[in-house]
């Protein structure tokens, strides 16, 4: 057979070609198990000797021809799916090559997945300044400086700056904001929160938060409660259930924590959920007339409710960790499964 | 907070098994977080919280079951603070108590008990102590513990003769030198901020936290002054952070007794150990008022169901109100209530709209969706497109403590004025870093440590610094480490890509490319070639450091060479110019040209290239395209290839427009490089 022949003709009838039915019938034809070039290549053993490197190589050259032929008028028929040609030299066990990508710290995710949801809903994303004064932690938010109810919140404070803190919880932002804006008002804000507490398995100096604070006219505790099922079910599942328990904050009031079904149990019960079958998951409620009052804010206008939630927390229920520490050990084989 | 199913029994019917109660009162807010059955009874820890010291008492939560469950608190007949109908003779004209301020202590009262015999308690008793965790003693000391379970009014009772009375009891402070033993056996060093209970030779017991040891009732006692007062809770509260002590009274008087309910408590408390110890009621003193203004609030039904998203009847919150204790005259929807002195945490309308909320059931609370106003639209998240770059180049991003030892700034030689932390619970909290260099070499010998080669790491955060004596100052920035290698199984085979000062330029340079920042530049500060200045044009916008061998030693770092970045974020991202700008493909083609050469390993290419582009039009641009140093080079020299771009936007050009610029490039590199050209 001559292959310079057969060359002309493949070009001939690539010409005619319109369609990428034909294209695959000239494909088999000629690159079929079968085909012209199984078929030359099998005669090769029966070329004489002399002439038989010349035309192994030819045949070669032709196949590789065909290929990038085929290619070319695949492209332009305007089809990228091309049946890939069954290239002997590429192994599909071997491998893939890519750009390695990095890793989202887990925090980084559950954080733009909470401000992604609230954002969605109408919420801005703000932050802000990790030292505080006493102000905007404490009596701005309705927490005397010396009551019972300041226990739960434990304050490294600053050594040569008088009566500036570590803030130690991202409500701070609630004074800022309102300080700074009149309503409505429909924010979110994450941020690291520290609090000089012994370290263990579930608590650590510094953690995150996330706050949220809505104000306006009209704004009532089923408000609240509506937003915070969304939230819930975008985070958790559309199967879990939420409910409301009073609790005490001095900035809110009614002041709820906020449970949900246990996620490993399904309200059963289980060493997770302490044999519950709830999780508390964040704190919340109607925004305290005091923290409006101090806030210039006329309490008998406007009305709403704040809520905010430990990062960390939300990052260990959602993903199965059983240790804070391991957020911050930044070890690569934790950081790449996220 | 502990109380028992039976005990509750004692002032209401439960018609609910316990595990029922548990979660009914859960969700009226009084968190049951266990609740264990023990011999008969079933004990229920509840977490009371700190603005309800009204449940801090077996008879306030019972007034809370009556309330969620329907039931009539009853009076106990046995131990309640109402059942009682013991008398006491009228307090004596002659007052023997003296209050030194009655901001400290706004009441106090005593009643002698006489000719007692001490014996243990009833049985009963002694087995609803064992269940709140408190050890039997005797009767008298018991009783008291018993009645501050069941009312949460605190008492003390001191052994009558080891008292020296010829004054009376005074409440002072105590002076810089006094000392006193409390029951706990320690000895404790008092001064004024120490609110005492003295006789007119020495303090007995710290005033609402802890009584003396001396004083304490024994089996010998024959005599006993039974103390019920109320305490200053600011103060209390202070005294038990300054002494570390905490005890049931303390806990109580920090939080607020019913001062109302004092008197009755007492007497009660006084006539029960009288009757269990055979002894006799003898004086009654008390100094200070025990009065209370009656308070009212007014509550309108209208606003609890606009604040709630409910249709709840004046009715129905008159009898939530009252079920609590409240006392509730209403004309039409308009409701005054009268505050019982139990409640002193009420005090506005929003307190009481709660109240209603919480026995209404939160659950009843249907859902609804508000109408939300759009915010003004936040400006591009710059910090989070910087992450999606950095992602895509390969680092990993990592989040690290802001709180660290000051130590580990000597480690690294820097020398900053860090802002230190007042009350660090260890030497790891001693400051807030002003580098953030520190908590990323911790990671990478955690990384090394755990046996990863491929160590690419970044951190967004902000570092602290003291330089302004007013005010600290708070100041984001992007961390980067690069250590070890990476590998890369290509077609080809495996390639080992070592980490080095291009691999940190490099991803610095597409950060300030994607940034849209231009006149991106590195440059040794120091001879030692071991930091860099970052720059955008004359502006520094941060550093990149090698670590000396000594300073990643401090580190546990071993045989492993570490660089590290640290960026400016507000810096970088007020020059960032994120505004897009179409440009044309250009019109004509263009004619590519490659030299390759060896040349002398020190002389810096940048002057290569910058020589060759000055030769100007129709030359486009020039750039490096190969680089070699090894086998076949010469040692101290490196072989290039650069290739040089031609290109003229009024035509097409020809191989002889470009044949002689050519030229005159080898002729350049050959004359004023001495280059050998391959
Ligand atoms: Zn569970």
């Amino acid at each position: 057979m001559d292959i310079n022949l057969i060359s002309a003709q493949i070009k001939e009838e690539l010409d005619k070609i319109v369609s990428c039915d034909q294209l695959e019938a000239l494909r088999l034809k000629y690159l079929g198990r079968k085909g012209v070039i199984a078929e030359l290549t099998g005669s090769i053993p029966a070329v004489n000797p002399q002439e038989r490197g010349a035309f192994g190589k030819a045949v070669n050259a032709l196949k590789q021809q065909l290929f990038v032929s085929l290619e070319e008028k695949q492209r332009s028929l305007g089809v990228s799916k091309a049946p890939a040609p069954e290239s002997a030299e590429t192994d599909l066990g071997m491998p893939g090559i890519a750009q390695e990508l990095g890793h989202k710290h887990p925090i980084t995710g559950i954080i733009d997945q909470v401000c992604g949801i609230f954002s969605q809903m109408g919420f801005k994303v703000l932050e802000g300044p990790e030292i505080e004064t006493e102000h905007n932690n404490f009596t701005g938010l309705n927490i005397p400086l010396e009551h019972p109810s300041r226990d739960a919140f434990d304050t490294f404070y600053l050594k040569d700056y008088e009566k500036l803190l570590l803030r130690s919880h991202t409500s701070p932002m609630q004074v800022r904001a309102m300080a700074k804006s009149k309503p409505p008002l429909a924010i979110v804000v994450p941020g690291r929160v520290y609090r000089p507490d012994a370290v263990d398995a579930s608590h650590l100096f510094m953690f995150h938060q996330i706050e949220g604070l809505m104000v306006d006219q009209g704004v009532k505790f089923s408000d609240l409660k509506g937003v915070l099922e969304v939230f819930v079910k975008a985070v958790f599942g559309k199967d879990v259930a939420m409910r409301f328990r009073p609790h005490f904050f001095p900035f809110t009031e009614p002041s709820v924590e906020v449970d949900i079904s246990c996620i490993i149990c399904k309200g059963k019960g289980c060493s997770v959920c302490g044999r519950k079958g709830w999780l508390e998951i964040l704190g919340a409620g109607l925004v305290h007339p005091n923290v409006f009052q101090q806030a210039g804010y006329d309490a008998k206008k406007f009305s709403g409710f704040a809520f905010g939630m430990g990062v960390e927390r939300i990052a260990m229920l959602k993903y199965g960790i059983n240790d804070i520490r391991l957020f911050f050990e930044n070890d690569l084989r934790f950081l790449k499964q996220f | 907070m502990i109380v028992t199913y039976n005990w509750l029994q004692d002032f209401v019917d439960i018609r609910l098994s316990p595990e029922q109660l548990a979660d009914k009162l859960t969700l009226a807010g009084l968190e049951v977080v266990s609740c264990k059955h023990i011999g008969g009874d079933v004990v229920f820890e509840i977490e009371i919280t700190s603005n309800r010291p009204d449940w801090l008492s077996v008879y306030g939560v019972a007034r809370e079951v009556a309330a969620i469950t329907g039931e009539k608190l009853k009076l106990g007949d046995r131990c309640s603070v109402l059942g009682t109908r013991a008398k006491h003779p009228a307090p004596s004209t002659k007052n023997l108590i003296t209050i030194q301020d009655k901001k400290d202590c706004p009441y106090y009262s005593y009643r002698i008990i006489r000719n007692l015999q001490i014996k243990p308690s009833a049985a009963d008793i002694a087995r609803r102590l064992e269940l709140a965790n408190l050890r039997s003693v005797n009767c008298v000391v018991d009783l008291t513990n018993y009645l501050l379970f069941e009312t949460g009014q605190p008492m003390h009772a001191f052994d009558l003769d080891k008292l020296s009375l010829e004054q009376g009891i005074i409440v002072r402070r105590a002076t810089q030198k006094e000392k006193l033993v409390t029951i706990d056996g320690i000895e404790r060093q008092l001064n004024p901020d120490i609110l005492v209970i003295a006789d007119n030779l020495k303090p007995l017991a710290i005033a609402g936290v802890m009584g003396g040891k001396d004083t304490e009732v024994t089996s010998a006692t024959k005599n006993i002054l039974l103390e019920t007062a109320v305490f200053d809770s600011i103060l209390v509260r202070r005294m038990r952070q300054k002494l570390a002590l905490q005890s049931e009274a303390a806990y109580r008087f920090e939080r607020g007794v019913d001062l109302a309910a004092t008197p009755r408590v007492s007497l009660e408390c006084a006539s029960l150990i009288a009757k269990c110890s055979n002894g006799k009621l003898a004086e009654f003193k008390e100094s200070g008022s025990k009065k209370i203004a009656d308070r009212y609030v007014t509550l309108e039904t209208d606003l609890v169901n606009r604040a709630l998203g409910i249709q709840i009847t004046a009715k129905e919150c008159k009898s939530i109100l009252t079920a609590l204790g409240f006392t509730v005259k209403n004309k039409s929807a308009s409701l005054q209530v009268k505050i019982p002195s139990f409640r002193q945490d009420v005090k506005k309308e929003v307190d009481l709209i709660e109240e209603v909320a919480r026995i209404y059931g939160f659950d009843r609370i249907l859902s609804s969706l508000p109408k939300i106003s759009p915010q003004q639209a936040s400006v591009l998240d710059l910090t989070a497109y910087l992450k999606e770059i950095l992602f895509a180049l390969g680092l990993n991003e990592t989040i690290t403590y802001s709180l660290i030892d000051k130590a580990s700034l000597t480690k690294l030689k820097i020398n900053l004025t860090p802002v230190e932390i007042r009350n660090p619970l260890s030497k790891e909290q001693e400051i807030l870093r002003p580098t953030i260099l520190t908590g990323l070499l911790n990671c990478v010998a955690h990384n090394l440590n755990q046996k990863q080669n491929q160590i690419s790491l970044f951190e967004i955060a902000k570092i602290f610094h003291a330089d302004d004596r007013a005010n600290p100052v708070e100041q984001p920035v992007l961390g980067i480490a690069l250590c070890g290698e990476r590998t890369l199984l290509l077609d080809q085979g495996v390639v080992k890509d070592v980490f080095g000062l291009l691999h940190m330029k490099g991803i610095l340079e597409t950060v300030f490319s994607r940034l849209g920042i231009k006149g991106f530049a590195i440059t040794p500060l120091t001879v030692s070639k071991d930091e860099f200045i970052i720059q955008a044009g004359a502006q520094e916008l941060g550093r990149v450091f090698l670590p000396a061998d000594a300073q990643l030693d401090a580190f546990e770092i071993k045989n492993k060479k570490v660089f590290l970045a640290q960026l400016d974020l507000t810096k970088l991202f007020s020059l960032a110019q994120m505004e897009k700008k179409f440009l044309p493909a250009a019109k004509y083609p263009q004619i590519t040209r490659d030299m390759s050469f060896i040349v002398k390993d020190d002389l810096a290419v940048s002057r290569i290239l910058e020589a060759i582009s000055a030769l100007g039009q129709p030359l486009e641009n020039v750039k490096i395209v190969d680089y070699y140093r090894g086998k076949q080079i010469p040692k101290g020299f490196r072989a290039l290839t650069i290739s040089c771009i031609y290109r003229s936007n009024q035509r097409t050009l020809t191989e002889e427009d470009v044949s002689s610029i050519q030229e005159k490039a080898v002729r350049l590199l050959v004359d004023s490089f001495g280059v050998k050209m391959r």
